[in-house]
């Protein structure tokens, strides 16, 4: 098995302050890696590290075999081949749910209007968005725009997809539309995923791997049942203790 | 001396004539302007988080040296008085050009000194509408496209742009209905604009009241057209 992503003593500071200590990790193909944490952890800066919306400020970073920052000018390969998915979903609110999906696959892979649209479509359809076409964000509810976002990351084909508290913005009832769509994606597509959220079912449910960040470092990992069943840290077990009960 | 309207109906060619010089001025003005603020506007915000990521290497002092001139151009216009502009270009730049150089019969035509005028002028001002919209879109939206991997090029066109134009509407219909009514002040540089044909018939037949309400009503006009043509952009734009 080979390593699609690997972050190799990985420091990020902002001004003076260090968010990340000496990150050692690495995630396999296909892997499902939840991270979760209190907040102010570093759990979003991490991930976005991943693909270069934060440059790191010391280590290295390999995403497919593209090194960082030895390859600073590959930065737009690495997110061809990343997707994001982010708390507030970022629908570009001038598109209609199809011109969003069709954005990527028109103008980052160059295809031509006809084919990206269908390929919108198409994922329109699997996150079960096929009536919406032509509304735009403003007229989406959060779980359908959240569910919009998703297609729009997988459109241009990504290798890996990143999602940032994908359900945190959102009212209780969506929650459950988005995740499954999530899981979907787990179970079908055997793409790489790293996962920041507080939805432990889920996490349980599809988890090759959790991992429990604080303080800018990862202070367990392990099979989300075990990691969450025994908890070694006296941090991590408080964690779960609060998430448990909201 | 009562109210005549055939005062107004005899002056009305020459009227007419003014404010149609007066609206060709605006128009290639607002079309130069727009260019000059959009590229003075994103210049002046270059290489920042709001156009994209922070630039590296070599585009790192050039996009610097872009934010000082783009900065050093809309300061010098904002702090000086059009009048001013207007009066340097034509009558004080043919003098530095003979002063530098070696051509001795340098001329600007006033209207063509009009329109430079115009340009520079609305372009200034522009470019802070500009600047301002597009640093107000939300950095999330740029974020997402970003991770999507397109080029800055593609960003700026596809998202910042569309997104900031929709904002920049309101404040661009103020500036263009001023730019439109500072051509009334090249009566100093000698264009036939309106105001100026006013002033001259004003002053063969004393008739003050017809003219300048005739003038006033033109000028009303002229800035009522601006103003709908905006709104009826504004209006075909996708509601978000
Ligand atoms: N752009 C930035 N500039 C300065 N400090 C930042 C910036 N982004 C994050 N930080 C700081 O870095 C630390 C880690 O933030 P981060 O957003 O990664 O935490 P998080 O684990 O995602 O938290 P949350 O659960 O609240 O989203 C925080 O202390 C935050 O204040
Ligand atoms: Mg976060």
């Amino acid at each position: 098995m080979s390593s699609m992503i690997e972050l190799k003593n990985v420091c990020k500071s902002f001004g003076e302050t260090e968010v990340l200590h000496n990150i050692d990790l690495s995630i396999q193909e296909g892997e499902v890696v939840v991270v979760i944490g209190p907040s102010g952890s570093g759990k979003s800066t991490l991930i976005r590290c991943i693909n270069c919306l934060e440059m790191l400020s010391s280590g290295e970073l390999i995403v497919d075999k593209i090194k960082i920052p030895e390859e600073r000018g590959k930065v737009r390969q690495i997110r061809l081949e990343v997707g994001m998915v982010f708390q507030q979903f970022n629908l570009f609110p001038h598109m209609t749910a199809l011109e969003n999906v069709a954005f990527g696959p028109s103008k980052a892979r160059k295809m031509n209007k006809a084919k990206a649209a269908d390929i919108a479509r198409d994922l329109l359809d699997k996150v079960g968005l096929a009536d919406f076409e032509d509304k735009l964000p403003g007229q989406l509810s959060g779980g359908q725009q959240q569910r919009v976002a998703i297609a729009r990351a997988l459109a241009v084909s990504p290798k890996v997809l990143l999602f940032d508290e994908p359900t945190s913005a959102l009212d209780p009832e969506m929650i459950g539309e988005v995740l499954d769509v999530m899981k979907n994606i787990a179970r079908d597509s055997g793409m790489t995923m790293v996962v920041v959220t507080h939805e432990m079912g889920f996490a349980a449910q599809v988890g090759d791997r959790l991992i429990f960040m604080d303080d800018g470092k990862i202070v367990e990992e392990g099979k989300p049942g075990e990691v969450m069943k025994n908890p070694k840290s006296e941090r991590l077990k408080d964690f779960l203790g609060h998430v448990k009960h909201h | 001396m009562g109210f005549e309207f055939s005062v107004i109906t005899e002056s009305l060619p020459a009227l007419l004539a003014g404010a149609k010089l007066t609206w060709i001025i605006t128009i290639l003005g607002i079309v130069g302007g727009m260019i000059c603020g959009i590229l003075a506007g994103l210049g002046r915000i270059a290489g920042t988080a709001s156009l994209g990521e922070e630039p590296h290497g070599i585009f790192k002092p050039l996009s610097v040296m872009t934010r000082y001139i783009s900065g050093g151009y809309v300061e010098t216009i904002r702090g000086t008085p059009i009048i001013v502009q207007a009066m340097f270009l034509y009558f004080a730049f043919p003098m530095l050009v003979k002063a530098v150089t070696d051509i001795e019969r340098f001329r600007i035509e006033a209207l063509t000194a009009a329109v430079i005028t115009i340009i520079f002028n609305a372009g200034a001002y522009i470019a802070e509408i500009v600047r301002g919209s597009v640093v107000s879109v939300n950095k999330g939206l740029l974020e997402a496209g970003m991770s999507l991997g397109i080029t800055r090029f593609q960003l700026i066109v596809h998202v910042i742009g569309p997104i900031a134009f929709r904002r920049m509407i309101p404040p661009l219909g103020n500036q263009f209905i001023i730019s439109l009514k500072d051509t009334s002040l090249f009566i100093v540089i000698g264009v036939g604009e309106l105001t100026r044909q006013g002033q001259e018939i004003m002053a063969s037949n004393f008739r003050a009241l017809e003219i300048w309400l005739t003038v006033a009503v033109m000028y009303l006009i002229m800035t009522t057209v601006l103003a709908m043509s905006l709104r009826k952009i504004e209006r075909k734009m996708k509601i978000f």
